[in-house]
């Protein structure tokens, strides 16, 4: 490389906003939307949660009248909307991608801050019309709201239709924009092999977002017509299908099963070397799979439909292209766990996190294998083995990974560490409880529950039970996080820089990041995880080096 | 070019740790092989069997796969621990990668997959395509929130209680209907006992075809999400003997001549039995109060003396007898959908009961 081109000369800088609305409400910095999106899905988190304890209530003893049938169907039904779309998906893509992406790859900002800012605009009218739903009669066909029920359904369901409308234009505008960023904006030197694995994930999930997500406003838009103007997309009795909404809906919804992982995969690869203190194993092994995932998952979308009567020569190719995707999934698990061999592990709360991902995200993806064999999910598809599958990868596998990268980046977004101690607590008390409250739902499934029910036959009575309490520490263990966040802004030990002794760029300047991230752009020499060899940057504070070389936890 | 095989070398606590979890998995796998799975729930169909068989090849595999991720977790957690004597910043080792390591967990799991796959093939048409030796054709019908039968050569639907004979061959045409057609919505057929489940959806009619092969009666579950009454929708499925079953279908023919409208008798309706008819079917979708507090039908306090509201949902007069018309045949509501009396479990005396109740409404 004989010239190196910088992408913005430093002359290119603005001065930072004066006021506080320009600052904190309608900012153009990366890192206070990425806090904006923090704040505001953990606050639909802790609604949906509440929902779900709700549920839980509702469901400690058959014949429950707690919540009568209607109120029970719109507790899980925007419960599911609400963690899919208000939680999961902004909370890795817009809180974590915002926050760490443009940070690792050594710029100043994403590419289009303007769009950025509108993307998280969307987001919060967004939330308010999904709950606000809950006026005129939410939705109660579940999150995934098939015709011809959710047609029939209360006007509700129309606002639910909008407000996932505006999510998806906001995944479609953050996906086209962080995708222009990772392609154009990194810092000098800093090649495809030598990005940070969280980057390829970003990169990846970005693609998700911004291809597939159009389908989704697409449905979206059909269906609002439908109920609106009659016009009978999904009416079989007027030459429509309701089958056809099940085709739409999931040629997105596969996919944004892997744009609500993928980001907590890239998580956990960087979470993992940091605390091992060796290089991740197989770097471009993680990497690349995280494409072959990607592109996969465009070719699986009729296995939620395997009951819904497709003829069985079109039920083989999508079984196939299922299993498929375990391959490279179980690769990179297989490489994490090799990363531990021969490390010097630290055992910080962020760590701990990232074991109890690998735990309960191989289960999840072990009974994803199951669900995709055709005979075996003619029996499971639409019961509580369903639930418990996707709580082990949405749950165990996305919202372990947030909390992982929330104790691990919460020093670099506000310059004070978290109090490890009751992180810990936190960990031990969130992953029992989540195994208790998840693990008996396969056996209630597979032994004849269906899901999506109010009340159920009193032989479950006990394992229901004995979930719903479990379910209750669940949520209770989050407090401990909200104490833990609250405690640290006054009482949290400051951090420093580089408070971990990582590698990677967002560590390579002070905490909270300054303004503009980056005085002058680093050149990237090699990539990020050699724990050994000297820092692989040129031009960072000689500061920095010295804090990644010794680590303070 | 970052490969240091001698740096790979693996220590004799590894080995020791992998002969442990290999001990641990294979008991596990026996385990797995032997468990009886249908004294957990009766293997009572032809496909519950070969789906039974896939079930346990997934987790005779998923087994030692499971055991040795969380296993090498816990052991490399232990091993290679940070001492407390180590300083902070002391360095792990330094390997990237290993091929021969990731090319056999690469190929390991395809080789798996590959097999599921075929397993899975061979399994599919034991249910699902129409059997070519299938006795008789069922057609079952799925409605808010009851389940029809209708048998060929039997003049009459039956609701909610299907009879089979064990070892006949059958196939089940499956759809979903509703008086007004374009309410109908999906539900499913499930019977775990069966391992059998197909969505009935509004203008398809879907086949699925086994053979019965264990006596028994077995609850059959909609598992695709349908309104209200979802978590209520269930019927039964009595698989009988031949003899059985001949004495089921005459009885069910005799009852076709001999049924004559069984007149209700509305003076000897109990208000009180009402009462407790009344908290038990229908306080899910209606209260005992005025008109405008309504759940999914009107609230039913003033039914019979509204001045707002002189006439029932359906045009006719407020009086005993419409009001049982509507009990007896059900409604299309405008949120969903009131079962007929056969639907509710509801006979002449019950109607005649409920009627009282609702008239001592103020």
């Amino acid at each position: 490389m004989a010239t190196i081109e910088l992408a913005h000369p430093a002359s290119h800088i603005h001065p930072a906003p004066e006021g506080f609305v320009r600052k904190y409400i309608f900012s153009l910095d990366h890192k206070v939307i990425a806090v904006q999106y923090f704040i505001t899905s953990g606050l639909f988190f802790v609604l949906a949660g509440l929902l779900a304890e709700l549920i839980r209530v509702q469901l400690m003893q058959p014949n429950n009248t707690v919540l009568d049938p209607a109120t029970f169907n719109e507790a899980f039904s925007v419960h599911g909307s609400a963690m899919v779309w208000l939680v999961v998906i902004p909370i890795l893509t817009g809180g974590f991608g915002n926050l760490i992406m443009p940070l690792q790859i050594g710029a100043r900002d994403v590419a289009f801050p303007w769009l950025n800012m509108l993307s998280f605009w969307l987001f919060p009218p967004a939330g308010i019309l999904l709950f606000g739903s809950f006026l005129l009669g939410a939705p109660q066909a579940g999150w995934t709201e098939y015709p011809p029920i959710s047609v029939l359904a209360s006007p509700g369901t129309s606002m639910w239709c909008a407000a996932i409308f505006l999510i998806g234009v906001s995944s479609t505008i953050t996906g086209l924009n962080f995708l222009v960023t990772i392609i154009k904006m990194r810092a000098p030197g800093m090649t495809w092999t030598r990005m940070p694995l969280f980057v390829w994930a970003s990169a990846v999930t970005a693609f998700l977002n911004f291809i597939a997500t159009a389908n989704l406003s697409i449905s979206l838009a059909v269906l609002f017509i439908q109920r609106t103007f009659h016009v009978p997309f999904y009416d079989e009795t007027r030459g429509g299908s309701p089958v056809l909404w099940q085709h739409m809906f999931w040629f997105y919804s596969h996919p944004a099963v892997y744009i609500m992982i993928l980001p907590a995969f890239g998580i956990v690869s960087e979470i993992i070397p940091t605390m091992v203190r060796r290089p991740i194993f197989g770097y471009k092994a993680i990497a690349y799979s995280s494409v072959a995932i990607a592109l996969v998952s465009f070719m699986v979308w009729a296995h939620h439909m395997f009951t819904s009567g497709l003829a069985q020569w079109i039920q083989l190719p999508f079984m196939i292209m299922t299993m498929i995707v375990a391959i490279p999934t179980g690769v990179k698990v297989f490489s994490w766990v090799a990363s531990l061999w021969g490390g010097r592990i630290r055992f910080t709360s962020p760590l701990l996190f990232v074991l109890g991902f690998l735990s309960t995200f191989t289960f999840g993806g072990i009974t994803g294998v199951m669900l995709a064999s055709v005979p075996a999910d003619v029996h499971e598809h639409g019961t509580y083995f369903i639930v418990a599958h996707l709580h082990y990868v949405l749950f165990g596998g996305s919202m372990f990974g947030v909390f992982a990268g929330l104790y691990y980046w919460w020093p670099k977004m506000t310059g004070r560490m978290l109090d490890e101690r009751l992180g810990k607590i936190h960990f031990w008390l969130m992953f029992v409880a989540f195994n208790c409250t998840f693990l008996p739902m396969h056996w209630l499934g597979l032994l004849g529950m269906p899901r999506r029910v109010a009340t159920y036959d009193p032989i479950y009575w006990h394992t229901n039970l004995f979930v719903s309490i479990s379910a209750f520490v669940l949520g209770a263990s989050m407090l401990l996080f909200a104490y833990n966040a609250i405690h640290s802004a006054r009482y949290g030990k400051r951090a420093g820089p580089n408070p971990w002794g990582a590698r990677t760029l967002e560590w390579m300047i002070p905490s909270p990041p300054p303004y503009y991230n980056f005085k002058e752009l680093p050149v990237v020499l090699s990539g990020p995880y050699d724990y050994g060899k000297p820092l692989p940057y040129r031009d960072v504070d000689p500061d920095m080096i010295e804090a990644a070389a010794m680590p303070a936890y | 070019m970052s490969q240091q095989p001698e740096a790979f070398r693996l220590d004799a606590g590894f080995w020791r740790a992998t002969a442990l979890l290999a001990i641990i998995s294979i008991a596990l796998m026996i385990l797995v092989v032997v468990y009886p799975i249908g004294k957990l729930l009766p293997e009572a169909s032809s496909a519950s069997l070969s789906i039974d068989f896939l079930f346990r090849f997934m987790a005779f595999f998923s087994v030692p796969i499971l055991v040795f991720v969380n296993g090498y977790i816990i052991y490399f957690c232990i091993r290679y621990r940070r001492r407390k004597d180590e300083p902070l910043d002391s360095i792990g080792s330094p390997i990237h990668d290993h091929r021969a390591l990731e090319d056999t967990w690469t190929i390991v799991p395809t080789i798996l997959m590959v097999a599921l796959g075929i397993l899975s093939y061979l399994a599919m048409p034991q249910y699902y395509l129409k059997g070519k030796d299938s006795a008789a054709t069922i057609e079952a019908i799925g409605h808010q929130f009851y389940y029809e039968f209708r048998y060929p050569g039997l003049p009459h639907a039956v609701d909610n209680d299907m009879y089979l004979p064990l070892g006949v061959p059958v196939t089940i045409d499956l759809t979903s209907a509703e008086s007004d057609e374009t309410r109908a919505v999906i539900h499913s057929f499930w019977v775990p006992e069966f391992r059998v489940k197909q969505d009935m959806i509004p203008g398809m009619v879907v086949p699925i075809h086994f053979t019965p092969i264990e006596l028994g009666t077995y609850k059959l579950i909609c598992t695709e999400f349908c309104g209200l009454g979802h978590a209520h929708m269930w019927g039964y499925v009595h698989v009988v003997s031949r003899a059985d079953f001949d004495a089921w279908w005459n009885s069910q023919q005799k009852n076709a001549q001999t049924q004559a409208h069984q007149a209700i008798n509305f003076a000897s309706g109990n208000a009180s039995s009402g009462q407790a008819l009344f908290a038990q079917k229908c306080t899910a979708c209606h209260n005992a109060a005025p008109f405008d507090q309504r759940k999914v039908g009107p609230g039913l306090a003033n039914l019979f003396h509204d001045p707002q509201h002189p006439d029932l949902v359906d045009g006719k007069p407020a009086n005993a007898r419409d009001v049982g018309d509507i009990l007896e045949h059900g409604y299309q509501g405008s949120m969903g959908v009131m079962p007929n009396a056969q639907a509710n479990g509801l006979n002449a005396k019950d109607i005649a009961d409920l009627i009282a109740y609702l008239q001592t409404l103020k």
